[in-house]
C-alpha cells in the first residue's frame, strides 16, 4: 500500500484547511479586546470607587493654613480690648475697648470706618459681653445697667439710585458707605455692611438700696430672655433675669430686673475676683480668683441660690490664672494660665457629686502649652474652635472638642497678644499687640476630626467620662458634634456576630445534610430551592425584621426564648426516642422519609416552647421577662440558670463520656439494639439532670457572690434588637454560605468518603472525621464571605435594628451599623463639610472590612483548592 | 487496513509485560487452533449477544472449599441497565481470589455489591443474595453500618484521610469510640507491620499521610483496611494506579496475607492475578463465565472464551 496517499476514507471532505480564515482571526481579536476591556474596566471602576471615597476622605485630615500676618494700618487699642467681632463677610471689624469706645475698622485696609461709644460716661464701671447675640452690658457707676446691642446690618442697596459712588465700584472694590462699607461682588451686586449700635434704657440691678457700682458684669442672652449677673464693689453678688416689659398707654418699652443676691464669696476683700461668668442657659454662676479658686453658684432658683462647689482651677500654686473665656454655647469655660496651659472646664453629672445640684465641673480638656503665659483667649462664635494668644507674641488656634492645634503664628514685632478676634466663618483671624491689629487668612477645613476624635474615647461637653459618640446633628447651633465612629464599628461588628452565631451552624448543618445524607437527586432541588432564598430582596426581609417578627417577639418573648431550649431538646430526645424505634421500620425509611420523621420533633419543640415559656415567665421571673431585664424586680439566679444551662449540658455530655465511656463500650458489647438504645435514653435523661444540676449550682453561686447577668449580656429589653436582627439577618447569609459550603463539602474527591464509609463509618461519621476536615478551609471561607455580606448588609439592620448608635453587647438591645447610618445619615449631610465626609469614611471603612474579609476568604479558598487537588 | 473484526470493549490500561510464572510463553500468546483442546465450541459469547441465559463453568475442584462469602444468584440493575445475571459462587476462606474480564464486564459491581457500596448510588436494584458467613448481606434487617465494620475494602486510588498516619490506621478503632491509647497504638503498629509498611513509617507516624508515596499510600489504605480485622478483604484494581515496583511490593504483600485473610480482588492485570490468586473468575458483560483455581484458568480453562481472554486474544 502506498503510505504517501491517504486512504480515500479520509479524503472524503477533501483537504482541510491548512490556513486559518480571516473573519475567525477577526473574531478572536475582537472578542480577546472586548474580554480585556471588560475585565480593566471592572478592576478599574472598583478602584475609582476606592479613590473616590479616598479623596472625599482625605481632606478630613488636612491642616489647616495660616497665612502670613498683613498688618492693618489703624485701630490700634490704647486701652484693653474688652471684645470684638468682625461680620460674617469679615470686611468690618468692631473693637469694644474698656472705655466704652466702640471702633468699626476696615479690614482690608485697617481705616477707622468710625468710632462709637457704648456709654455715655468716660470710662463705664464694668462691662459684660454676650458672644452669642453682641450684647454688651454696660455698668456705670451709679449702679444703672445699660444694654448696648452691636449687631452688622447687611444691605444689597440698588445701585442706580444711590448715586455715583456706588456706578463707580469696580468689582471686588470697597468704599465706605453711609455709615459702612460698600463691596462690589463678582455677580455685579453690592453689599454694604455697617454696625448698629442700639443703647437700651437703664435699668437698676436688685431694689438698689446701696447704689453700688458694679465691679464684674456678666450677661447671657437666650431666646426666652436675658439673666445678668454682677458683682459689686462693695462685695455683693447678683444674678436676675431681664423681663422686658410694655407700657400699655404710651408703648413703651422698659427692662425690669428681678433677681436676687447671692451669697458673698468668703474670700478676703483684698483678693478680688477675676472673672465673673454665667454658664450655660444663665442658671450657673462662676466666680473665678487669680489664684485659681472658682466658686460655682446654683442659681436655678434665683431667690434660693446658693454656692454649689468650690473649685481649683490650677493644677499648682505657683501658677496664675490670666484669662477666662468660653466656648460657644458657653458651658464650656476656658482657662488660661501663667504657663500657658488652657484647661476646658464643664459641668458633669458623677453619681456621687456631693454638691446640692448634683453636678460638678471637670476639666474635659487640656492644651498644655510651652511655659508662655496666655495673654487672650477667644472663641469662635460658630464652632468649637478658640484662638489663644501669648506673652511672646505667638498664638495658636486649638479645636477643642478633638483638641486638636489647628495652626499658629506669631505677631510680626513679637509682643504679647493682648486680643484675638475670629471671624464667623473662620476664615480669617485677627491679632492685637503692642504694634496693632494683623489680619490672617485662615482655613480650617474639617477642625473636629482628627484620627483620635474618631476612633478614641473623646471627653465630650457634659459628659462624665471620655467615650464613644456617634451624634452628628441636632436641633442647636451650639451643638457639640460627636463623630466617633467606634459605636457604629461596634453595631457593625455586633450585627455580624449575632446573625452568624444564627446563620452559620444552620447553614453548615444544612450543607453536611445535604451533602451527606441526601440522594443526589434530591440534593439538587434542595440546593436550587436554598439558593433562591437569596434572591429574596433584603428590604423584604428587613420588613419582616421590623414589623413582624420584631413585635413578634415581644409578645412572645417567653415561649421565643425558651424555643431556644426546647427545640434542641425536642430534636435530641427525638433522635433517642427514633432509636428505639423497630429496626425494619428504620432501614425502610430512608432519606426524605427519615427528614419527615425528624421534622416532627421541630413543631412538638415550639409547641413545648409556647406552653412552657410563660409558665417559666411567670414562676422564674416574676410574671414579666421584659419587667425582669429591666432589672425591676426578680434576682439573678433564674437568668444565670438559663444562661448556664447550655454551656452546663455540653460540660455533662463530656465529662459523662469521658468518665463512662470505656465502661460503657465494654459492658454494651453484647447487649442487643434495643437495650443500648434503652440505655442511651436514660443517659441522655441523666445528662440533662447533670446539667440542670450544676446549671443551679453555678447560678446559685454566682448570684450569691453578688453577680447579675443583666447589665451586659442581657439587659433593658428593645423592641428593634440584635436577637431579631441576628435571626432575621441569619436568614440572609444561610443560602450563601449554605451554597459555597455545600460545594466545598461535595468536592471533597469521592474515594474518601467511599473509603470512610467502608471502613463502617456512619455519615454522620464520615462528615464528622473526613468530610468537614478536609473541606474545613472551604467551609472556612464560606464563613467569610458570608461575615461579608453580614458587615454589609443594610437593609435588614436599617430597619430592625433602632438605629441607636449605642455599644453593649445585650441580645435586646439595638444598634447601628456602618451601612445603616449611612443610609440614614448621607441624604441630610451637607455636601463637602466634615459629617460628609466623615460618612465617607465610614464607607471606606465598610469597604476596607468587606474587601479584607472577602480577599481573606479568597485566599483560603484557592489554598483549599490546591490541597483538594493532591487528594 | 486494519481487520474488521468482533471489538468487545477494549481496556486501554491493560498491561502485558512479559510472562513470570505460570503464564503460557510469548510464543503460546497465540495458540494455533490446533493445539488448543477446549471442551466446549467457542459458543458462548453468541449465546450471550441472544440473551441467552450462561451457566457459570465452576471447576470441581472448588466445590469443597470452606466459603466465606456465598454468592447464589445475584443479579444487579442500574435502573434499565441489567449489570450482573445470575452470579453464583464461593469465595474460599483464607484464599485470594481474583476476578478478571474486560471492562465493564461488573467485576467491579460484584465486588462493591459485597459490601453494599452500589447502595450509596440511586436505581440500584438487587435480586438474588449474598452471605457472610452465614449471614444475609441484602437481607431487610441488615444494618450496612454493621455489615461494613465486618468487611474492608482498598481502592483502585490510594485514598489515604488527610490525617496523621497513625489515625489514618486506627480510623475504624476510632469510628468505634476505641480509646484506650495502648490498644491503639498496639493495634496500629501490628496493621502496618502485616502491611509492610512499618519500617518505613514507624519514626512519622504523625505525618500527614498525604505526604507518602503512591505505593505507601496503598500499602497505608491497606493497613487501615486489616486494622478493622475484616472478615473479607475487598481489592478494587489495588495496583491499577501505581508504577510497576509499587506494584511488586503490593503483589508481594498479597501473597503474606495469603491464609490469614480472605481477600477478594479485582484486577485487570492478568499476570498479577496468575501470579496473586489461588481462584481466579472471569466475568464477560456481567456474567460469570468460569471459575476455577488460577492454575487451571490459566493453563487448562474449560472454555475458550477464557483462553483467548487469558492468552490476550481479545479483551
Amino acid at each position: 500500500m502506498d503510505t504517501s496517499q491517504p486512504s480515500p476514507s479520509l479524503r472524503k471532505r477533501g483537504r482541510r484547511e491548512r490556513k486559518t480564515r480571516r473573519s475567525v482571526l477577526v473574531a478572536e481579536r475582537v472578542a480577546r479586546t472586548a474580554i480585556s476591556l471588560g475585565g480593566g474596566l471592572t478592576i478599574a471602576t472598583v478602584s475609582l470607587i476606592c479613590v473616590f471615597l479616598a479623596w472625599v476622605v482625605i481632606p478630613l485630615f488636612g491642616a489647616a493654613t495660616l497665612s502670613p500676618a498683613r498688618s492693618l494700618a489703624g485701630g490700634r487699642a490704647s486701652e484693653p480690648i474688652v471684645a470684638c467681632a468682625t461680620d460674617e463677610y469679615a470686611s468690618l471689624m468692631w473693637v469694644l475697648e474698656r472705655s466704652g469706645r466702640v471702633s468699626v475698622l476696615r479690614l482690608d485696609t485697617g481705616a477707622t470706618l468710625e468710632t462709637l461709644s457704648v456709654s455715655e460716661q468716660a470710662q463705664p464701671a464694668a462691662l459684660g459681653f454676650d458672644a452669642a447675640s453682641n450684647v454688651v452690658a454696660v455698668g456705670t457707676s451709679d449702679g444703672a445697667v445699660r444694654l448696648a446691642t452691636l449687631s452688622f446690618a447687611v444691605s444689597y442697596p440698588d445701585t442706580a439710585g444711590s448715586g455715583e459712588v456706588l456706578s463707580t465700584l469696580r468689582p471686588e472694590e470697597r468704599t465706605p458707605f453711609a455709615g459702612g462699607l460698600a463691596e462690589r461682588l463678582a455677580d455685579g451686586q453690592v453689599r454694604c455692611v455697617r454696625l448698629e449700635l442700639s443703647i437700651s434704657e437703664p435699668f437698676e440691678l436688685g431694689t438698689g438700696a446701696a447704689k453700688s457700682p458694679p465691679r464684674l458684669l456678666d450677661l447671657n442672652v437666650t431666646e426666652a430672655g436675658a439673666t445678668v449677673a454682677a458683682l459689686f464693689e462693695d462685695g455683693r453678688l447678683t444674678v436676675g433675669a431681664l423681663k422686658r416689659t410694655t407700657n400699655m398707654m404710651t408703648g413703651a418699652e422698659t427692662l425690669r430686673f428681678r433677681g436676687g443676691d447671692l451669697p458673698a464669696p468668703n474670700a478676703p476683700q483684698s483678693e478680688q475676683p477675676i472673672a465673673l461668668r454665667l454658664l450655660g442657659a444663665g442658671d450657673n454662676v462662676l466666680l473665678v480668683w487669680r489664684d485659681g479658686r472658682g466658686v460655682r453658684y446654683d442659681a436655678r432658683e434665683l431667690r434660693s441660690a446658693t454656692a454649689a462647689e468650690s473649685l481649683e482651677l490650677l493644677q499648682s500654686a505657683d501658677v496664675e490664672l490670666t484669662r477666662v473665656g468660653a466656648a460657644l454655647g458657653e458651658r464650656t469655660v476656658l482657662v488660661g494660665d501663667s504657663k500657658g496651659g488652657v484647661g476646658a472646664w464643664f459641668r458633669t453629672r458623677p453619681e456621687q457629686a456631693g454638691t446640692v445640684d448634683g453636678a460638678r465641673m471637670a476639666r474635659g480638656h487640656w492644651f498644655a502649652g510651652d511655659g508662655v503665659a496666655v495673654t487672650a483667649v477667644a472663641p469662635s462664635a460658630t464652632s468649637r474652635s478658640f484662638a489663644v494668644g501669648r506673652a511672646d507674641g505667638r498664638f495658636e488656634l486649638y479645636f477643642l472638642t478633638s483638641e486638636k492645634q489647628l495652626a499658629e503664628g506669631r505677631t510680626p514685632d513679637g509682643s504679647a497678644v493682648d486680643a484675638l478676634c475670629l471671624s464667623p466663618r473662620e476664615d480669617a483671624l485677627l491679632v492685637h499687640s503692642a504694634g496693632g491689629w494683623s489680619a490672617h487668612q485662615l482655613a480650617s477645613h474639617h477642625p473636629e476630626a482628627s484620627v483620635t476624635a474618631l476612633l478614641r474615647p473623646v471627653w465630650y461637653e457634659n459628659y462624665e467620662q471620655p467615650e464613644h459618640v456617634w451624634q452628628s446633628s441636632s436641633g442647636a447651633d451650639d451643638f457639640e458634634a460627636k463623630f466617633g465612629l467606634m459605636p457604629l464599628v461596634f453595631g457593625t461588628l455586633k450585627a455580624t456576630f449575632y446573625s452568624l452565631l444564627f446563620g452559620v451552624p444552620l447553614a453548615l448543618l444544612a450543607a453536611i445534610f445535604s451533602s451527606e445524607y441526601l440522594a443526589p437527586r434530591t440534593r439538587v432541588a434542595v440546593k436550587s430551592t436554598i439558593e433562591i432564598m437569596a434572591s429574596l430582596p433584603s428590604v423584604v426581609l428587613g420588613f419582616l425584621a421590623g414589623n413582624v417578627v420584631a413585635p413578634l417577639v415581644q409578645n412572645s418573648l417567653a415561649a421565643v426564648l425558651a424555643s431556644f431550649y426546647c427545640v434542641p431538646i425536642a430534636l435530641l430526645l427525638g433522635a433517642r426516642l427514633w432509636q428505639l424505634a423497630p429496626q425494619g421500620l428504620v432501614l425502610r425509611l430512608v432519606s426524605w422519609q427519615r427528614l419527615l420523621v425528624i421534622t416532627l420533633a421541630l413543631p412538638l419543640g415550639l409547641l413545648t416552647a409556647s406552653v412552657l415559656g410563660p409558665w417559666i415567665e411567670d414562676v422564674a421571673f416574676g410574671g414579666s421577662l421584659e419587667g425582669w431585664l429591666d432589672m425591676q424586680h426578680g434576682g439573678a439566679a433564674p437568668g444565670w440558670f438559663l444562661l448556664l444551662l447550655p454551656v452546663a449540658a455540653i460540660g455533662a455530655t463530656f465529662a459523662i463520656a469521658r468518665l463512662g465511656g470505656g465502661w460503657v463500650r465494654r459492658v454494651s458489647q453484647h447487649w442487643s439494639r434495643a437495650r443500648c438504645a434503652q440505655f442511651d435514653l436514660l443517659r441522655f435523661c441523666a445528662t440533662g439532670v447533670c446539667a440542670c444540676l450544676f446549671a443551679a449550682l453555678a447560678a446559685a453561686l454566682l448570684s450569691a457572690a453578688g453577680l447579675d447577668p443583666r447589665g451586659s449580656l442581657l439587659d433593658t429589653y428593645a423592641q428593634r434588637n440584635a436577637l431579631v436582627v441576628g435571626f432575621i439577618m441569619g436568614f440572609a447569609i444561610i443560602p450563601i454560605i449554605y451554597t459555597l459550603s455545600e460545594d466545598a463539602l461535595s468536592s471533597v474527591p469521592e474515594q474518601l468518603r467511599q473509603a470512610s464509609l467502608g471502613a463502617g463509618a456512619t455519615p454522620w461519621q464520615t462528615a464528622l472525621r473526613v468530610i468537614v476536615p478536609t473541606a474545613a478551609s472551604g467551609l472556612f471561607s464560606a464563613v467569610m464571605v458570608g461575615l461579608g455580606r453580614a458587615v454589609g448588609e443594610t437593609m435588614i439592620v436599617l430597619m430592625a435594628a433602632g438605629n441607636t448608635p449605642i455599644m453593649d453587647w445585650n441580645v435586646f438591645s439595638g444598634f447601628r451599623t456602618l451601612s445603616a447610618n449611612i443610609a440614614v445619615e448621607l441624604p441630610e449631610a451637607v455636601e463637602g463639610d466634615t459629617h460628609y465626609r466623615t460618612l465617607f469614611l465610614a464607607a471606606l471603612a465598610l469597604f476596607a472590612m468587606t474587601f479584607v474579609v472577602n480577599t481573606g476568604a479568597e485566599l483560603v479558598r484557592q489554598r483549599f483548592r490546591r490541597r483538594a487537588y493532591q487528594l | 487496513m486494519i481487520p474488521a473484526g468482533p471489538s468487545p470493549a477494549i481496556d486501554g490500561d491493560m498491561l502485558l509485560p512479559a510472562p513470570r510464572r505460570g503464564l503460557p510463553s510469548p510464543t503460546m500468546q497465540h495458540p494455533s487452533p490446533e493445539r488448543s483442546t477446549p471442551s466446549r465450541p467457542a459458543k458462548v459469547f453468541e449465546a450471550i449477544a441472544r440473551n441467552e441465559p450462561h451457566v457459570t463453568e465452576t471447576h470441581l475442584s472448588l466445590q469443597g472449599d470452606d466459603a466465606v462469602l456465598e454468592v447464589e444468584q445475584f443479579q444487579l440493575h442500574y435502573g434499565a441497565m441489567h449489570a450482573l445475571h445470575n452470579i453464583s459462587m464461593r469465595i474460599p476462606r483464607g484464599k485470594v481470589t481474583a476476578l478478571i474480564g474486560p471492562s465493564g464486564c461488573g467485576k467491579s459491581t460484584l465486588l462493591r455489591s459485597v459490601n453494599r457500596m452500589n447502595d450509596l448510588i440511586d436505581n440500584v436494584r438487587i435480586g438474588g443474595s449474598m452471605r457472610l458467613n452465614g449471614d444475609p448481606i441484602y437481607a431487610p434487617g441488615v444494618d450496612v453500618i454493621e455489615l461494613r465494620k465486618r468487611i474492608g475494602m482498598v481502592f483502585q486510588k490510594p485514598n489515604p484521610f488527610p490525617m496523621s498516619i497513625f489515625e489514618n490506621v486506627i480510623y475504624s478503632l476510632r469510628i468505634d469510640g476505641e480509646s484506650d491509647k495502648r490498644v491503639l497504638a498496639q493495634t496500629c503498629e501490628e496493621s502496618l507491620r502485616a502491611a509492610g509498611l512499618w519500617e518505613e513509617v514507624k519514626d512519622r507516624l504523625q505525618d500527614s499521610a498525604l505526604r507518602l508515596s503512591g505505593g505507601q499510600q496503598q500499602r497505608l489504605c491497606i493497613a487501615r483496611a486489616i486494622a478493622a480485622e475484616p472478615e473479607v478483604l475487598l481489592l478494587d484494581e489495588p495496583c491499577s494506579a501505581l508504577d510497576p515496583i509499587a506494584t511488586g511490593r503490593i503483589e508481594d504483600l498479597i501473597e503474606e496475607l495469603k491464609g490469614e485473610y480472605s481477600i477478594l480482588m479485582v484486577t485487570h492485570n492478568m499476570q498479577q492475578a496468575s501470579r496473586t490468586s489461588d481462584c481466579t473468575a472471569f466475568m464477560y458483560l456481567g456474567r460469570l463465565i468460569e471459575y476455577g483455581p488460577t492454575d487451571d484458568i490459566f493453563l487448562q480453562p474449560h472454555l475458550r472464551e477464557t483462553e483467548d481472554y487469558v492468552t490476550g486474544r481479545f479483551g
